[in-house]
């Protein structure tokens, strides 16, 4: 089978990206930019813009004038064209329908008396899932695209994989020992329940172990991975990754409406989505569109979806011997099960790459262990004088009227650390040390002063913390993984692998998946809090 | 998108997930690599 296309389109997908950027970049779409107030992208606008396009072209090239022959040459060099499909629709969707829904959402706030945009959660990671699904169900994605479209996957593993480097030894600590609790009542709870109902409802023994795979551990993947040693039948293993897709595709979307509405922090929806949502790559979507402007709820849910692959193996294990025993008493022909290969060949190796990611930045090899936190104290004079684009330089000591509004609300603070704190930033004009800054966190959270007040405050917080430049770039690149990911992960959300589900398995998939979702909402609210 | 293809699966251009896996591995520590050198 030859995979590469006859076709323009990636050569003419490439050309729009590269004068994209270079329009970005010769200041023509500054007042755009501007309308949009997406000033801050122009960066990965010019990176992604050029890179992305100039491949994209090569592609096209090949595509136009190669006479392919069927072979590993053919198969991935036609994925290319699928990536650069799926990167304009990101494109599309993170610098022009975003910035642009959020000020439509604004507009329409005095009319409606809410803001659409913000109360339906519409930001770039949820209308780039649906922008997928739109594409493949109502659209068709193009023939050249699909081999591409088939690297969503691997785009979100290589993403969890380098979310590994953001990770301190102390986070990872806490946050393990929480999802390892967690993780371990809601997985083993559900796969026991869905094989305890299963049995009761008289349902194959193929059909429920696949089911309860899919359903306890992490989605589409577990039920490919049980699928075997359950015997599990094509219509069987159909059937569990329709129910899971129906109900991961739910969760994705209202996860985060849930989430806000109950006023939840970072780590508790990062913790209540890793658990309480079916499938690892809508565990990914819902913790970005959560959070659309951070990694922090990503970096939480991931560490829950990691242990509960983690649990994979095991469950495989369970099941297999689950399945021999109930076959042997139905007195049916079953092989017997060899439990170290079961593990070793389900032991996902991205985990290890992941684990192997921490490991390598715990060294330091990316910035000092200081810096992984996501931002460090520097209040030194080279990091406060900084130069804007034009080269101009900005001076990011207080100026005397914030001084002076710092002067007008100190009576306002009743704590002496925090009076004094903020006495020694009016004095300075910056936070003198790593403590104040902690103080002046404190004054900001608790809003005592003013609006103006606080907005000093901020200001003076903002510009003694940076982001060590490789970790801002993992994060930045960590995003786009995901958004690659997510986008293509909807193009492959097919309506047709949705309806599907049905019968028996929907019913007990349902039952179970809802217990698991109010289940791990209420023991998140209940026990985790956003400090651990 | 099953019949379409007759390597990989649907969701997948690679043979099984372990392939999958080692692919991403790859990936992520050369753009490491990348990020180390250039960054």
């Amino acid at each position: 089978m030859v995979y590469t296309k006859r076709t323009i389109w990636p050569l003419v997908i490439g050309i729009v990206m590269v004068g994209y950027a270079y329009l970005v970049q010769s200041g023509q779409l500054e007042p755009l930019l501007k309308y949009l107030n997406t000033g801050r992208y122009t960066g990965e606008m010019l990176a992604l813009g050029y890179i992305c396009g100039g491949i994209s072209i090569l592609a096209g090239l090949w595509h136009l004038a190669a006479t392919p022959k069927e072979g590993l040459t053919d198969y991935y060099i036609s994925t290319i064209a699928g990536v650069a499909f799926i990167m304009l629709v990101a494109f599309v969707v993170k610098w022009g329908l975003d910035p642009l829904m959020g000020l439509w959402g604004r507009a329409a706030r005095p009319a409606l008396g809410f803001n659409f945009a913000s109360v339906l959660n519409l930001n770039y990671v949820v209308m780039g899932i649906l922008a997928g699904i739109i594409v493949v169900n109502v659209f068709k994605v193009p023939g050249w695209a699909e081999n591409g479209v088939r690297l969503s996957r691997l785009g979100l593993k290589t993403g969890v994989i380098l979310l590994g480097a953001l990770y301190s030894f102390a986070e990872l600590a806490q946050l393990g020992k929480l999802s390892v609790l967690l993780i371990g009542v809601f997985v083993l709870g559900s796969v026991w329940l869905v094989l305890l109902i299963g049995v009761r409802r008289n349902l194959p023994n193929s059909m429920t172990g696949v089911l309860s795979a899919g359903v306890g551990v992490c989605g589409v993947s577990a039920a490919v991975a049980a699928a075997p040693v359950v015997q599990a039948k094509s219509l069987e293993i159909a059937y569990t990754i329709g129910t899971i897709l129906l109900f991961g595709v739910l969760c994705m979307f209202l996860f985060p409406i849930v989430g806000k509405s109950l006023g939840m922090g970072y780590i508790q929806f990062g913790a209540w989505a890793g658990t309480g949502i079916l499938n690892s790559a809508q565990v990914a979507g819902a913790a970005l569109a959560f959070q659309p402007g951070g990694i922090e709820t990503l970096k939480v849910a991931e560490i829950f979806n990691i242990t509960r692959v983690l649990f994979l193996p095991i469950i495989v294990l369970w099941l297999a011997i689950w399945y021999v025993r109930r076959e042997q008493a139905a007195q049916r022909d079953v092989q017997q099960v060899n439990a170290m290969q079961v593990v070793i060949s389900k032991f996902p190796i991205f985990v290890l790459g992941f684990i192997l990611m921490f490991l390598l930045s715990s060294t330091g090899i990316f910035a000092p262990a200081r810096h992984y936190q996501g931002s460090y104290f520097d209040n030194s004079e080279k990091a406060l004088l900084k130069k804007d684009r034009s080269g101009k330089q900005i001076d990011n000591h207080l100026k005397p009227e914030e001084v002076a509004t710092l002067h007008k609300e100190l009576d306002k603070i009743k704590r002496n650390d925090q009076k004094a704190a903020l006495a020694r930033l009016a004095e300075n004009r910056k936070i003198t040390s790593e403590e104040d800054d902690v103080l002046v966190r404190g004054v900001i959270n608790s809003k005592a002063l003013s609006k103006e007040g606080t907005a000093v405050l901020t200001k003076a917080h903002r510009v003694v913390r940076h982001t060590a430049p490789k970790i801002s770039k993992f994060r930045d690149l960590i995003a786009w993984f995901f958004t690659f990911g997510l986008v293509g992960l909807g193009m492959q959300i097919t309506m047709s692998s949705i309806r599907q589900a049905g019968g028996q398995p929907l019913v007990i998939g349902s039952i179970v998946g809802v217990i698991k979702a109010v289940g791990s909402l209420i023991i998140v609210m209940l026990l985790v809090s956003e400090t651990i | 998108m099953e019949d379409k293809f007759d390597r990989g699966s649907a969701l997948t251009i690679f043979p099984s997930d372990r392939h999958e896996d080692l692919a991403a591995l790859i990936l992520a520590f050369a753009i490491a690599a990348l990020v180390y050198f250039l960054v």
